[in-house]
């Protein structure tokens, strides 16, 4: 059975915990940890969104994600190697 | 004053709005607090994630096909805007370097990639992606055939696609915003030709948002120009 309150709040509780996470979680003085970090509102996100039925912003938002991801570790790789303060 | 919530919103619907308006809130105000205090900028372009999220969050509370609508345009902004600030902190990591250094990789891997599924699969899965794209239309088909051409260029950009290119699919997603603008003005201007209107939209967003990776073209030049130095 699909409890709507079940699915949003669970979204929302990721939601704050995974950028609480983001910004003072364990060794996210590494960039790569901390952008791995976003993954999990990024879930949270998720959940709101199929709760509210919005399905073609759910698929956007999965697809916008890895490319974002991709983005993110290419630019941080890049920078480490040309020995920039990251 | 009090505004009445039409009839036609779901009672869900409103019973979770301030719960999600607060939420959106409270990330936004983590996120933001977080940028106060870092330094580096990488971490920075990190966090703005963050913020965004929580603007997804307080649009996704409307609940209607419009909050639907208002996500997309969001996403795709937060994503070219991403890859733009990226470009710009490499750019500048690189100016601060020797010339005489050899140059960076385009994309960093610690193994040689030198597999033969690279030369023959980006073409294929190109090809497909844009035609799928090219099906949907509007705003999702314009992300697969995005993500299409993207493949298509982190795969095959270090064996020298023409920089001609790529300043012409810039230029080209220019023109064809006016087109988008256009349809929507022909729904008020001319209703009666609402078909006419619906498709320039309809394809001229498609066009538009798959040539966001025309973005890439400015990497490309970079590189290029690096290596005639």
């Amino acid at each position: 059975m699909f409890d709507v309150y079940v699915c949003f709040y669970t979204g929302v509780f990721l939601l704050i915990v995974g950028s609480i996470a983001t910004v003072i979680g364990p060794g996210v003085k590494d960039p790569i940890i901390r952008s791995l970090n976003t993954e999990i509102p990024s879930v949270g996100i998720s959940l709101i969104l199929l709760t509210y039925n919005h399905t073609v912003a759910l698929l956007t938002f999965i697809a916008a994600t890895v490319i974002i991801m991709m983005i993110l570790l290419r630019a941080i790789v890049r920078l480490e190697e040309m020995g920039a303060d990251v | 004053m009090v505004v009445p919530v039409p009839d036609v919103v779901s009672p869900v619907v409103v019973s979770l709005y301030i719960p999600a308006i607060f939420t959106g809130l409270l990330v936004g105000l983590i996120g933001l607090m977080a940028i106060a205090y870092q330094k580096r900028d990488i971490h920075i372009l990190i966090l703005t994630d963050i913020v965004g999220y929580g603007m997804l969050v307080m649009v996704a509370a409307v609940g209607t096909d419009l909050a639907e609508a208002l996500i997309l345009p969001g996403l795709v902004v937060e994503l070219a805007e991403i890859l733009a600030i990226s470009e710009l902190l490499m750019s500048r990591e690189m100016r601060k370097l020797d010339k005489t250094t050899e140059t960076v990789e385009l994309i960093p891997v610690p193994i040689n990639l030198n597999m033969e599924i690279l030369e023959t699969a980006p073409v294929f899965f190109a090809i497909i992606l844009v035609i799928y794209g090219a099906f949907l239309s509007g705003f999702t088909g314009g992300a697969v055939a995005g993500a299409g051409i993207l493949f298509y260029v982190l795969s095959k950009v270090t064996r020298g696609v023409p920089q001609n290119i790529w300043e012409g699919l810039s230029a080209t997603a220019g023109v064809i915003w006016c087109l988008w603008l256009i349809g929507f003005l022909i729904f008020f201007v001319a209703p009666d030709y609402w078909m006419l209107g619906l498709f320039l939209a309809a394809f001229g967003l498609f066009i538009e948002v798959a040539y966001k990776a025309g973005l890439i073209g400015v990497i490309g030049r970079e590189e290029f120009k690096r290596e005639k130095e």
